[in-house]
């Protein structure tokens, strides 16, 4: 079985083309979701569809139970319909009914499963038979799908990327400031019924391959790990399309060779939707946790720098007013690791601002400038506070101990001309002038 | 003569928007009007209603004497700089671009003309060199001059502001008024809903003052006095607003 298999072979390329377009459409719709805030939507709306999936089945199996290779119209009509369902009555408690969206969206979730596990039960019973094709639907079996399903899944998808492509400007004035693109003529009302109509369609379409269940992960995973590494909408939507048509391969690949390893244990098998789940919430975890710019890591050491940084701001500060510290003297003013500490200062010296002689630091002529600027921040500030904002007593010097390490020089620059460039602070100290020779 | 703007017994009394009794006046072409009031007295849902944003439960609003809808493309919205997400991907320069869209309809192509009006706008406030950055990089006085940079490039006749000086700058502030009065000197009218009062005898020409009722609408000089002031901003009108509160429960059958 070679890689080229899965998208040749008569038996294969069915689940992998039908989960890749599947993904792709699904995580498309996820990004407008995403950008509208209503990730939620898709969570509540595919299980809405759990009623309408039972209802639909039963009804074949009462009316036509000649004709079982048609129940799929069922299945698709009916959990159509109760989607549909859920989506009025979520509008109509929000607008209606002054219900808090979110509550309106667990509720309409809870209320349609519970009527579709009911119902399931009951059919569990009275019609065994055809709960197997109830029971599929909940978790997904992609591995079924045929060449039918791949036109399908196409169709499904090139309609969304038809619309997503068609529409892409008024779509970003709509998600970015909706009352802007309203008052400028956008046909926001049109644009907001197609957009449920295609998710409504993905959903009803998509929970053939990933379930009930698990369908509201192929909308909201993709669109987070697109979202973390990029600042573009275009490319948020591609990014977001490969990741979720990345996840539908892989995860059907896994499912694959996963089963037949695992084959010598019958009871393990490794499911096409959850495995598909497994593979896009790994690349939205990892894109949290790893994205340039916007991931957990990179987040965290720019925190573990600014603290650095501040930590050496201050002992520059402690340098200046003292003249000249030995290493003791200046550790004793912050409760910091020795580690930290160390490092602080290596860091100073490396770059020039200190420098050691005979076991004491001081500053260089440039650690001067440096130190003055940080302790003219920090009196321009308190200046601000007191004069500008009627600040009094101890909170003053407090605030500007946190401000001196964050204000920019535009910032700096607007405070010099607030204040007149001033030179002195509220404590009468002199504050350093910017201009001085090097 | 068409009004810029005019409401004739506009009431909105519904859902979650303020409330609005009763509010009729004219407001001529050309000049630039202050909409003043305390908080919650209904100058967003003013702003809103003339963009039919929202829906009168009677009387009616009209822009340059017709219904908003007719002369859409001769009015430019600029919205409260809180009400937007400002960490959605998007440019300097493609948010600008999007006073364009109106016109572009589906599968509408950026012309070059579209491109080279948005430098422009952007010079004009001073953000040229801001037009690649992310807004969410800006601050609040360039997201606003950004916002305003869009609404030049709907060149429009009829500006309505949504408290355009909230968390901006002084220098700022300025500048966006010099830039509006260069507009008003074009024959524009602009509305500004506005929140400091000492400055309102420096910027506007007329004012309208509003506390769900309208206090009185006229030029300044005649408008801006301590009685329309206390009637607007003081302790009297809470009775009113508690009786108004409980109308609008009455209506949604929520009493």
């Amino acid at each position: 079985m070679s890689f080229l298999d899965f998208f040749t072979d008569p038996v294969l390329r069915g689940p992998t083309w039908g989960t890749l377009l599947m993904c792709i459409s699904s995580s498309l719709m996820g990004v407008v979701l995403f950008f509208k805030k209503r990730i939620l939507l898709g969570e509540s709306l595919s299980h809405a569809t759990y009623p309408g999936v039972v209802a639909g089945v039963s009804f074949f199996a009462f009316f036509f139970p000649a004709h079982e290779e048609w129940t799929f119209v069922a299945v698709l009509g009916g959990a159509f319909i109760s989607s549909l369902l859920g989506l009025k009555a979520i509008e109509w408690m929000e607008q209606k009914g002054k219900v808090r969206s979110d509550a309106a969206l667990c509720f309409v979730l809870a209320v349609f499963f519970g009527i579709g596990t009911v119902g399931a039960s009951a059919m569990q019973l009275a019609i065994p038979v055809w709960y197997q094709q109830v029971q599929i639907l909940l978790f997904g079996q992609a591995a079924t799908m045929s060449d039918s399903h791949i036109i399908l899944y196409a169709v499904l998808s090139s309609a969304v990327v038809l619309f997503i492509t068609c529409s892409f400007r008024p779509l970003q004035a709509l998600l970015f400031d909706r009352d802007f693109a309203k008052s400028a003529g956008i046909p926001v009302l049109f644009l907001e019924k197609m957009v449920f109509w295609l998710l409504l369609f993905s959903i009803v379409l998509g929970i053939r391959s990933v379930g009930v269940v698990l369908m509201s992960g192929m909308v909201i995973a993709p669109v987070i790990a697109a979202r973390q590494f990029t600042h573009q909408l275009r490319m948020v939507f591609f990014l977001s399309a490969c990741f979720g048509a990345l996840s539908g391969l892989l995860g059907n690949i896994l499912s694959v060779i996963g089963s037949s390893y695992f084959s010598f244990q019958e009871t393990l098998t490794l499911p096409t939707g959850p495995m598909i789940i497994l593979v896009s919430a790994s690349f939205a975890l990892f894109s949290l946790l790893f994205a340039p710019h916007r991931g957990w890591i990179f987040r965290l050491s720019r925190m573990v720098f600014f603290r650095l940084r501040c930590l050496q701001e201050n002992i520059l500060k402690a340098l200046w007013r003292n003249g000249s510290l030995s290493f003791l003297d200046l550790r004793k003013a912050h409760a910091i690791s020795s580690f930290s500490f160390r490092l602080a200062l290596f860091g100073l010296s490396q770059e020039g601002w200190i420098e050691k002689k005979g076991g004491l630091f001081s500053l260089t002529k440039d650690g001067i400038q440096k130190a003055e600027s940080v302790v003219r921040l920090h009196r321009l500030w308190e200046l601000y506070l007191a004069r500008a904002l009627g600040f009094e007593g101890d909170r003053i010097h407090r605030n500007a101990e946190e401000m001196e390490h964050i204000l920019t020089p535009e910032l700096e620059r607007q405070l010099t001309v607030l204040l007149a460039n001033p030179t002195a602070d509220p404590h009468n100290q002199p504050i350093p002038q910017k201009e001085r020779g090097l | 003569m068409d009004y810029a703007l005019e409401a004739k017994d506009l009431n909105i009394n519904y859902e979650e928007t303020t409330v609005l009794w009763d509010v009729t006046f004219q407001v001529p072409s050309g000049v630039m009007i202050g909409v003043l009031g305390p908080n919650g007295a209904g100058k967003s849902t003013l702003l809103k209603a003339a963009l039919g944003l929202i829906k009168p439960l009677s009387g009616k609003i009209s822009v340059l004497g017709r219904s908003f809808h007719e002369v859409r493309k001769k009015v430019a919205y600029v919205p409260q700089r809180k009400s937007i997400d400002w960490d959605f991907p998007i440019t300097a320069e493609e948010a600008v671009l999007m006073g364009r869209y109106g016109r572009l309809g589906f599968l509408g192509r950026i012309r070059k003309a579209d491109r080279e009006a948005a430098e422009l706008a952007l010079d004009l406030v001073g953000m040229t060199s801001f037009a690649k950055r992310q807004i969410s990089q800006l601050s609040g006085g360039q997201q606003q001059r950004l916002f305003l940079a869009r609404a030049l490039l709907q060149n429009p006749d009829v500006f309505l502001l949504d408290e355009p000086f909230t968390g901006v700058d002084l220098a700022t502030e300025k500048a966006i008024m010099t830039l509006l009065r260069n507009q008003r000197a074009m024959g524009k009218t602009i509305l500004i809903v506005h929140h400091d009062l000492p400055t309102v005898e420096e910027y506007f020409d007329w004012a309208l003052l509003l506390n769900i009722r309208l206090i009185d609408c006229g030029p300044v000089s005649q408008v801006f006095h301590r009685q329309n002031l206390m009637n607007a901003f003081g302790k009297g009108q809470v009775l009113f607003s508690e009786a108004v509160d409980l109308s609008a429960k009455k209506m949604s059958g929520l009493l």
